[in-house]
């Protein structure tokens, strides 16, 4: 890797005292975080915090002023293609990502043109041909050090590696192999640090790779354990009390019972969504993706334990309950989105420690966290036409066998399509309003599947696809293939919802301030009444969105961030030059009209009050003084 | 909670066939498949038989295996001499497949 370090900090801010200060303290690193994580300065993981609910209690920026945000500075990482996820900040720092070749970037808040230190690490380019769509990376995860060693930034990288980073210099500390591209299997998925152990899981099941999730020490890359979605029961560690609660949903044997033969070995359930924790029973929660390959008649059985909510103990890596959302695939409704913690009164006015998790199967689900009870499934969108209800006595979804496939049949206007009604966007929780903000997809699909045969490292999917926007859409025109929407779990109620020319593809951000922002990926910041939905406050940016908003506080400003860069799957007609309609597993013909609207781009643009920053504090700020070394 | 579960499983074992497949005629908890009509319930020696080839099938463990431990000796150096080496054929001792020394 080549690492620069430019300048160290000159100036110190109080919310940085105060990490140095916890630095050294003898408080685990786990509480470490979570301390962090209370200062709505900081954006310390991907969902802010362990609950993952994108949410900021932050108020200066609100309904009444919003309209007068304005740029405050930009920062372009270089690279162009899909920019998912989010910058994190911690203290004076704002740690960037890239697409591939996923450089690192630290950027001083206290003078943002200037680059800390940027970490550009060198792979292997063939990475870039076994991902299946566009090059994209979700995040980097910050550990904040304990008494022996200073604090890391973790990155994975496409080609398969994690890399533990010196969060000061920029160095690297350690790097490990993960994924083996050489048999199809990448790293998209943004690391998670829980108490000292770093989580990584897996993506490539479009090649049919095997889905697992990892787990290693944050100081020495030692591998703490491993875990995997389909095979024997010890490979996916299965606890002695797996699914007790719930044995309806199944609980041994099934990870190969459910298959034919030892379909379960290419079998996917990869996982490269995201992760929630909750530190009180010690439990995180993720969601394993498709089986492999897509043409379902291939492979016979339930296919377990691909498309589940897992709930896993971090500290040994065992599973305590699975829950399979869509057994037997049949669409690729990958079920790795996001899982948004909650504590609410359920129906009967019993406080519940919630999991709300929006499906790309058309369905949001809520869970009882400790012991993945179900508590509601209710339909995204009433155009939903696979499943005709998910019985939540049994778990189960009732299909509508009109909208199954089967080889030798093409199926035609299945809801949603391969792309889901939601994908990977990181979506909000409103604690106040009790509302979950999702960002959707519109779009629905016709689906003929044909045979092919297995060879490690080469795609695996076995079906044509043709997607276009769903029923409420504009199917002549290409457009309205998007919603954003407002969910009360225990109502089942939609508080309002409003329709998007694009999909909104890279998920929502809830304040107190009564705004819910999000990116389009036509090229738009998005704020909106969290109350009423209705549209307050939009700017163009340089190129799509298919990440999610922060924000943060430097010397007791607000200001609002979002990564531009279009991409990622329904960005591949646009970032590959692709015509045609079934290309990019279907998505070309459905973004069509994208083009027309955004091109390809890749930075982060950073929004204030009035546009007020560090800069118009004090025009002088970054200058360059004759006898200064940066 | 328990005996509730016991009871949905009992009622879904009771379940009736279903005309189509409709995912709900479970021949045990969490294993509720059931070919669509007309289409096998095995499709080895169907003309659906996907042939897989058992060599490409064990790739992907052969794999990991090698990972994780080329992995062990970086973790074993750097727990040696406290800096830390990538490439392993620079790690004194480094033998592919074999197991580092103790620590």
């Amino acid at each position: 890797m080549r690492s620069t370090i430019r300048k160290t900090m000159t100036h110190v801010s109080p919310m940085a005292v105060a990490a140095v200060l916890a630095f050294g303290a003898p408080a685990a690193a786990n509480d470490q975080l979570v301390e962090l994580a209370k200062d709505p300065a900081n954006w310390v993981m991907t969902g802010r915090d362990y609950n993952a609910q994108n949410y900021s209690e932050m108020t200066e920026i609100n309904k009444e002023n919003v309209k007068d945000l304005r740029p405050a500075w930009s920062f372009s990482t270089g690279v162009l293609h899909g920019h998912e996820g989010t910058p994190l900040v911690v203290g004076d720092k704002m740690f960037v990502h890239s697409p591939f070749p996923n450089t690192t970037f630290a950027l001083d808040l206290n003078d943002p043109g200037t680059i800390l230190w940027q970490n550009k690490p060198r792979q292997n380019p063939t990475a870039r041909t076994v991902a299946c769509c566009d090059v994209v990376n979700r995040g980097l995860a910050y550990w904040p050090g304990d008494d022996t060693r200073g604090p890391l930034v973790f990155r994975t990288q496409l080609d398969g590696h994690i890399v533990a980073m010196d969060a000061e210099t920029g160095e690297d500390v350690w790097i490990m192999e993960n994924s083996d591209i050489k048999v199809g299997s990448t790293l998209t998925i943004a690391p998670y640090v829980i108490k000292d152990m770093v989580l990584v899981g897996s993506s490539g099941a479009e090649l049919g790779v095997r889905g697992y999730v990892t787990a290693y020490d944050v100081k020495t890359g030692e591998q703490r354990w491993r875990a995997f979605a389909t095979g024997p029961d010890e490979e996916l560690k299965l606890a002695s009390d797996f699914n007790e609660p719930n044995p309806h949903y199944g609980q041994f044997n099934l990870g190969t019972d459910t298959w034919e033969g030892d379909a379960w070995k290419i079998g996917g359930g990869t996982n490269w969504g995201w992760y929630a924790y909750d530190p009180e029973v010690d439990l995180f929660y993720y969601g394993s993706g498709n089986p492999a390959p897509w043409n379902e008649t291939m492979r016979p059985g339930d296919n377990k334990w691909t498309m589940a909510i897992w709930g896993r103990e971090a500290t040994t890596g065992e599973a305590k309950f699975a829950y399979q959302k869509t057994p037997h695939d049949e669409w690729d409704y990958a079920g790795v989105n996001v899982m948004m913690l909650s504590e609410q009164e359920d129906k009967d006015g019993n406080m519940r420690k919630l999991l709300t998790h929006p499906d790309r199967n058309g369905i949001v689900y809520t869970l009882d966290r400790t012991n993945g009870d179900l508590i509601s499934a209710d339909k995204m969108d009433d155009t939903v036409n696979w499943v005709k209800e998910v019985q939540l006595d049994t778990g189960l979804p009732v299909r509508d066998p009109e909208f199954g496939t089967r080889m030798d049949h093409k199926a035609r206007d299945i809801c949603p399509s391969a792309m889901g009604y939601h994908n990977q966007g990181h979506d909000s929780y409103d604690p106040e309003r009790k509302l979950f903000m999702l960002g959707i997809n519109h779009i629905c699909m016709d689906w003929e599947p044909f045979m092919l045969p297995y060879r490690a490292g080469q795609f695996f999917v076995g079906a044509t696809l043709d997607m276009y926007p769903g029923p409420k859409g504009d199917r002549q025109n290409g457009l309205g293939l998007g919603q954003i929407k407002a969910y009360n779990a225990i109502t089942g109620e939609m508080a309002w919802e409003k329709m998007e020319r694009f999909a909104v593809w890279g998920g929502t951000m809830a304040t107190a301030g009564g705004l819910t922002f999000y990116g389009t990926l036509d090229g738009y910041l998005k704020a909106r009444d969290s109350d009423t939905g209705d549209l307050l406050w939009k700017h163009k940016l340089p190129s799509g969105v298919v990440g999610h908003p922060m924000t943060y506080q430097h010397d007791g400003r607000q200001y609002v961030a979002i990564y531009y860069g279009v991409g990622g799957w329904p960005g591949v007609g646009l970032v590959f030059d692709l015509n045609d309609p079934t290309a990019g597993l279907g998505s070309v013909g459905a973004f069509r009209r994208l083009k027309e609207f955004t091109q390809m781009g890749g930075g982060v643009m950073v929004f204030s009050l009035n546009g007020d920053s560090v800069y118009t504090d004090d025009v002088n700020t970054g200058e360059w003084i004759p006898g200064d070394d940066a | 909670m328990k005996l509730i579960a016991l009871g949905i499983v009992a009622a879904m074992s009771l379940a009736a066939p279903a005309l189509a497949y409709d995912g709900t005629n479970c021949r045990a908890p969490g294993n509720c498949w059931e070919p669509k009509p007309d289409y096998p319930e095995r499709v080895e020696g169907s003309e659906y038989d996907p042939q897989h080839d058992p060599a490409e099938l064990s790739k992907q463990g052969e794999s990991l295996a090698v990972m994780d431990n080329r992995n062990a000796w970086r973790v074993w150096h750097m727990a040696q001499t406290g800096s830390f080496e990538y490439d392993v054929t620079k790690i004194p001792g480094y033998e592919e497949g074999g197991t580092p020394p103790a620590q």
